[in-house]
């Protein structure tokens, strides 16, 4: 039975059907505890990593394509793609580096601004460099990450100004 | 072989992302869920809703023609929805506070930033299965309660501005 409070009407947990059984939720919040089961999701996630690194590597080349020919709604689209697969290929630096980028054409578009092409640029090449090889993304993906963010966040100040 | 506990579940993934599908895909596998659905977009997304009845969405958040914000609100709201009280966990890249909050007032149930790790979402189920949400109807809003914390035996005033206003009136 529901209740009112106010305005609302609030149905319980306990009246709506629920995902599993009783026994059964106990024995699938065990599974999900089990080590096992985490271990097995990530073997299957090893799996899928050089794929989604291929996917990765190709959103990359055309998002250069898409800064070259200054169409930034697509490339700030493709950034976003980036920042959502990067991680789950290992590139952990190179979905940062996406992030930034994304987040500055956001930022931009609100303002009605036109994104700096020199910017835009930069984070081009990080993402270039940073999704070339592991080791390279390793080494100097993260920091150049923080440097592009600060560099966004400079950049935004002076156009509030 | 035996699938443990979720193995009679049926999920839906609606992602643009062909490659994220798959991801997707394969966790929920892992799992032991072996009905996986998928579809590209929300429109299709509620047609598999409706044909096929699954157990859980997950859902990205930027898609056309129909995002998955629109789709939780056809999910929740909708006179042809099959089941306004399906789990619904958004997986997005877009962790903007301004867009966290607009799928939770669109009624969905958990969200899941991307990049998607197995141990989130596990943990997300985890949720839905072990801490099953009450819902609340009012005139804007249709979906899992969205106070979180919910303090047992609150001896308090209500915390509507107008259950304040009425307390202020009634002294």
């Amino acid at each position: 039975m529901s209740k009112s409070v106010a305005d609302a009407e609030v149905v319980p947990a306990s009246m709506i059907p629920p995902l599993l059984s009783e026994a059964r939720s106990r024995q699938a919040m065990s599974q999900l505890k089990n080590g096992e089961t985490l271990a097995k999701a990530n073997r299957m996630l090893a799996l899928k990593s050089g794929e989604m690194r291929g996917a990765v590597l190709a959103l990359v080349g055309q998002v250069e394509r898409e800064a070259a020919g200054g169409d930034w709604p697509a490339v700030q689209a493709t950034s976003h793609e980036i920042r959502g697969l990067a991680g789950s290929a290992g590139l952990d630096a190179t979905g940062r580096i996406a992030n930034v980028l994304y987040q500055y054409l956001d930022a931009m578009a609100g303002r009605k601004a036109a994104p700096d092409a020199a910017i835009g640029g930069l984070h081009i090449d990080a993402l270039l460099r940073s999704a070339g090889t592991a080791r390279d993304a390793a080494q100097h993906g993260d920091a150049v990450a923080r440097e592009l963010s600060l560099l966004v966040a400079r950049k935004l100040a002076e156009i509030k100004k | 072989m035996s699938g443990g506990a979720f193995e009679h579940l049926k999920a839906l993934v609606v992602e643009d992302n062909q490659h994220m599908r798959i991801l997707l895909r394969s966790l929920l596998n892992a799992l032991g869920i072996a009905n996986v659905f998928e579809a590209t977009n929300g429109e299709d997304a509620f047609v598999l809703l409706r044909d096929k009845q699954p157990d859980l969405v997950l859902s990205d958040l930027s898609m056309t023609p129909m995002d998955g914000i629109a789709f939780a609100r056809e999910v929740r709201t909708s006179m042809s929805s099959p089941n306004p009280y399906i789990p619904i966990i958004m997986v997005t890249g877009h962790t903007e506070r301004h867009r966290i909050e607009a799928a939770r007032d669109a009624g969905v149930t958990e969200v899941l930033a991307k990049p998607v790790t197995a141990g989130n979402l596990f943990q997300r189920i985890g949720e839905i299965v072990d801490r099953p949400r009450a819902y609340v109807r009012c005139l804007h809003y249709f979906g899992p309660d969205r106070r979180r914390h919910a303090i047992e035996n609150y001896g308090g005033p209500f915390r509507r501005r107008e259950d304040f206003e009425n307390d202020l009136a009634v002294r």
